[in-house]
């Protein structure tokens, strides 16, 4: 659609639901509905529910704009509260994601019993700020016509119930499936990995089974067909319900834990002495102080020990770690401490997250929303030039590619005498890396910033960076 | 009020529901698997005459 604002940038991920749209004007986040959207949201906007929803955090910040700007070519146009750092679902761990799908079951028993519904359950309804998850799709409520299912189930169970299913009863992890398919894994599927005994595992005959079986049976019937079908004999709002506190039992019961990584004992192992543990907490604290308030990076996270550091100065602090137990432990560490300002954020730096959807746009590229103030990059350049086998000056371009001109970015070098680096080069063979030294990284380090600090740690084989990006 | 939303709920997805509401939903899903059954029949001998 033509939107005569030469502002106004459509959001690429914001097409399916044509008569909700959001877009993007001067740094705002608004949303444009038609008619029948606006007298929606007009309804939603007053009513009680909806207000302890928004006043809890639990729905994001959302205002109409009064008047309607004239040169917009909708009834209504609403703004919304910026979410600091946009994720997907395939970057969450299991823990975030069930905990997105029972705020979105308790967002929609709260509309059911007030006379709204949701018109879709996606995984992807759902943000997080901080740890905190919170539910942006306000385009969504509606209000329930009585004697209908709820339309979001199927995407429900394919976006957010069967990924847990698939962590919680097979031990698999999710975020491949959800990466891959941006409609989420289909009941037909989830089928033949729980025949035999799996069937009797937790919500699985029902929610996958007879679920798979009522579609293949029903393919032929429409569903405003079937939705007349239902309301003649008799389906009811309570039942709505019943079957969404059903559905609520069911996501609680899946708490599963990932099991142990070699990742989890990293801080334990990792042979930091005392004098170089303060050392480096002191530097990073000191880089993130100069650098002010702004968003933080903290690629290679752990167990989010920098993260916190740097939360002391930052706005927001994304943690970005590889293995999902340890973005699990950190997720649910953050939520017992009340952390408002570190969002865990499951991703591989060298297989970050695509683009997806619609044109690779419609779910932007990590790279497209990675644009920090500050990167901190602690214990990890060994890791993608030694274990990954990435060239040193690639390692640092794509560093530097994630923080802003003038920005910060902390690096950290160990030595290749340093355990560490001897653990991961005894994997490789011989003389594979002449070129991961510690002259060729400050020569490379020096091509794209200007060095501000400079700091060898007491043990002497890791050399810490302040650098200030293209300075 | 007809309508239809944006996506499609999936009408196995729709009917699904009342079998996982307990004995209250698993009735109304016997009622309706009934009324198809009844149409069918009354349905036929117009179908063929």
């Amino acid at each position: 659609m033509a939107v005569p604002d030469s502002g106004v940038r459509l959001d690429p991920g914001s097409f399916r639901d044509p008569g909700s749209r959001v877009f993007h004007r001067r740094g705002e986040v608004l949303r444009g509905l038609d008619e029948r959207s606006a007298r929606d949201w007009r309804a939603l906007a007053v009513s009680d529910f909806f207000r302890d929803l928004l006043a809890a955090g639990k729905v994001c910040g959302t205002e109409e704009l009064i008047p309607t700007p004239v040169d917009a070519p909708w009834a209504a146009v609403l703004r919304h509260e910026r979410i600091p750092f946009v994720t997907h679902p395939y970057e969450w761990s299991y823990g975030m994601l069930r905990d997105a799908a029972l705020l979105h079951l308790e967002i929609l028993a709260a509309a059911l019993a007030a006379g709204f519904t949701t018109k879709d359950g996606s995984a992807y309804n759902l943000q997080w700020r901080g740890v905190a998850p919170v539910f942006i799709d306000v385009g969504s409520f509606e209000p329930v016509r009585d004697g209908e299912p709820w339309a979001g189930y199927r995407q429900f169970c394919q976006t957010l119930l069967y990924p847990l299913l698939l962590q919680a009863h097979l031990g698999l992890d999710f975020q491949p499936w959800l990466r891959a398919r941006i409609d989420g894994i289909e009941p037909e599927q989830m089928r033949r990995l729980f025949g035999g005994a799996r069937r009797l595992r937790a919500g699985v005959l029902t929610h996958v089974h007879l679920h798979g079986a009522m579609q293949s049976r029903n393919a032929g019937a429409s569903t405003s067909e079937v939705r007349a079908q239902l309301r003649a004999a008799g389906y009811s709002r309570e039942l709505a319900l019943a079957t969404v506190r059903g559905l609520t039992r069911l996501v609680r019961r899946l708490d599963h834990r990932p099991g142990e990584s070699h990742w989890a004992d990293y801080q334990r192992t990792c042979a930091y002495s005392v004098p170089d543990r303060q050392a480096k907490e002191g530097f990073v604290d000191r880089a993130v102080a100069a650098t002010g308030p702004g968003l933080v990076l903290d690629l290679g996270a752990n167990d989010g020990r920098y993260a916190r550091i740097a939360a002391r100065h930052a706005d927001y602090v994304v943690a970005v770690e590889q293995d999902p137990a340890i973005v699990d432990a950190l997720y649910r560490a953050l939520r017992d401490e009340g952390e408002r300002r570190i969002l865990p954020l499951l991703l591989d730096l060298a297989d970050p997250s695509p683009g997806g959807g619609w044109r690779g746009a419609e779910r932007a590229a990590f790279a497209d929303r990675a644009r920090a103030d500050v990167v901190l990059a602690l214990a990890l350049v060994h890791h993608l030039a030694i274990g990954r086998n990435v060239p040193l000056a690639a390692v640092l371009d794509q560093l530097v590619e994630l923080g802003t001109a003038g920005g910060t970015l902390v690096a950290e070098f160990v030595h290749p005498e340093d355990p560490m680096a001897r653990r991961l080069l005894a994997n490789k063979p011989d003389g594979l890396f002449p070129d991961y030294r510690l002259e060729t990284f400050e020569t490379l380090l020096a091509a794209r910033g200007r060095v501000v600090r400079r700091l060898e740690l007491p043990s002497g084989t890791r050399t810490l960076y302040q650098v200030v990006i293209g300075g | 009020m007809t309508h239809l939303a944006y996506l499609d709920a999936g009408s196995g997805s729709l009917i699904v529901q009342a079998l996982v509401g307990g004995v209250a939903g698993a009735a109304v899903a016997a009622k309706l698997y009934w009324r198809r059954l009844v149409a069918r029949f009354r349905r036929q001998p117009t179908d063929q005459g």
